[in-house]
């Protein structure tokens, strides 16, 4: 499947939402779940099916100023068609 | 002392009623009765016991869950303890509206069963006339937000056009494809003279399954299981036995897994009397086959003994009349000739048998 383009809207598939077990957050979709940490977490808490891709990129950028931006568009868009192959993520 | 772990699903058989007789119902010959059901506040109150025990998903099912005029009650109380739902139907008894407000109660997941790609074959299996009720559920279904898995339950008198039924449930919408091999429990057991598929279809099954993965990569995702007669090793039964799953009859008894009730002196406790979580942790049944020490060889030194826990109890149980005994099912196993004899006389069974007789399930009030 493609990436997400910059226009994408990214939100939570059907029947895929947050949920906790334990101390960690996860993502709960039919038959399992998924851990988030870190640069994930951080992510997906982005994910509304509101914010455009180029939203999220901007969004993390401004917040990690000591972060290389080419990264963060690979980890976004990385991320985004990993769990969107997973079913968990429609754009 | 086995490490105790913590349940991650509930399996709440909310009901045995069921408008279907499918000829591989998996609950037990013995079901019960209407008047014998936890009332609605039971429920309740194990929802929130379980959430609080660790339990992440609630399967609903029966029987029919929709069978009990409360579902949506208990979908809304399952949900507001922060367990994600997943209903088990086969929508008899949903039309749009219900459907919608269980949606709107909470509910995440769907997953409705088909019987074969035909009418008549389908109703034929379903022991009901079910299926075109079926296909109007899943457009229901496809109207509203919720995740929809359709499961295909599969065994000899169907695996031959397995191709047709996977383009007959891609039609119906859903997000994901179940292909379930009929698992030899309760009725389904009653009838697997006609039910044990040979090993041709298994093998084609598998080529059929993986051809239809690629094709529909990205769009619908497909899980298939292949059936442990014919696996070299068995399954690991319920991810071990009171390691990660727990389950509720309708009359609040706990169990390991749906067909625990078949090992003799296994005494199972109820929810009416004890709290969830000391039945978990505390409870001779789910205790019984905790850890190594009920093991006999060669599950008690084999290296993979934490990986499949010497397979299922219950069919070692079932088929060779020791609990205790390594699962019939693994390569490795003493019985292993019990599993391998059965296939060979089903084979050649197959070729002259055209009629087919079978003991549908059972009707409980």
């Amino acid at each position: 499947m493609p990436r997400p383009s910059d226009s994408s809207r990214p939100r939570f598939a059907a029947g895929c939402r947050w949920g906790s077990h334990g101390e960690d957050r996860v993502v709960l979709f039919p038959e399992g779940m998924i851990r988030v940490e870190a640069t994930g977490l951080s992510i997906l808490e982005l994910v509304d099916g509101q914010r455009d891709v180029a939203h999220i990129i901007s969004t993390l950028a401004e917040r990690y100023p000591k972060a290389d931006p080419t990264k963060i568009r690979e980890d976004v868009l990385s991320f985004l068609e990993k769990l969107h192959d997973k079913r968990v993520v429609d754009f | 002392m086995a490490t105790l772990h913590k349940p991650l699903a509930l399996i709440a058989e909310i009901t045995h009623r069921c408008p279907l007789h499918c000829v591989y119902c998996s609950n037990p010959l013995e079901m019960i009765a209407a008047k014998k059901e936890l009332a609605t506040h039971d429920w309740v109150r194990i929802f929130q016991e379980a959430r609080q025990l660790g339990v992440l998903h609630l399967h609903l099912t029966g029987g029919e869950p929709a069978a009990r005029a409360d579902l949506k009650e208990l979908i809304q109380a399952a949900h507001v303890a922060g367990l994600y739902t997943n209903l088990i139907t086969s929508g008899i008894g949903l039309n749009e509206s219900r459907l919608a407000a269980l949606v709107e109660a909470g509910l995440d997941h769907v997953q409705l069963s088909i019987q074969d790609a035909t009418e008549d074959r389908a109703n034929w299996i379903a022991g009901t006339k079910a299926h075109a009720h079926k296909i109007a559920f899943a457009g229901a279904v496809n109207k509203l937000r919720v995740a929809f898995t359709v499961n295909l339950v599969v065994h000899r008198q169907n695996l031959d056009h397995l191709e047709e039924m996977i383009a007959f449930a891609e039609q119906l919408g859903p997000n994901r494809l179940e292909i379930a091999h009929t698992q030899y429990y309760g009725w389904a057991l009653k009838n697997r003279a006609q039910l044990m598929p040979t090993r041709e279809q298994i093998e084609q099954c598998m080529s059929i399954v993986e051809a239809a993965q690629k094709r529909l990569a990205g769009k619908m995702r497909i899980d298939c299981v292949i059936p442990d007669y014919y696996a070299r090793y068995p399954k690991a039964c319920m991810g071990g036995w009171g390691r990660r799953l727990l389950l509720i009859d309708p009359a609040g008894q706990v169990l390991p897994c749906h067909a625990a009730g078949v090992i003799p002196d296994l005494k199972f406790d109820n929810v009416r009397d004890r709290s969830l979580e000391w039945i978990w942790n505390k409870s001779a049944a789910f205790n019984r086959f905790r850890g190594e020490e009920w093991m006999q060889e060669p599950c008690r030194s084999c290296e993979r003994r934490t990986e499949d826990f010497g397979g299922c109890r219950c069919q070692a149980f079932l088929l060779t009349g020791d609990m205790t005994a390594t699962d019939p099912a693994c390569s490795l196993a003493p019985m292993h000739h019990l599993v391998t004899s059965q296939q060979i006389e089903k084979h050649d069974l197959r070729e002259e048998t055209t009629d087919v007789s079978w003991s549908y399930r059972a009707t409980v009030e």
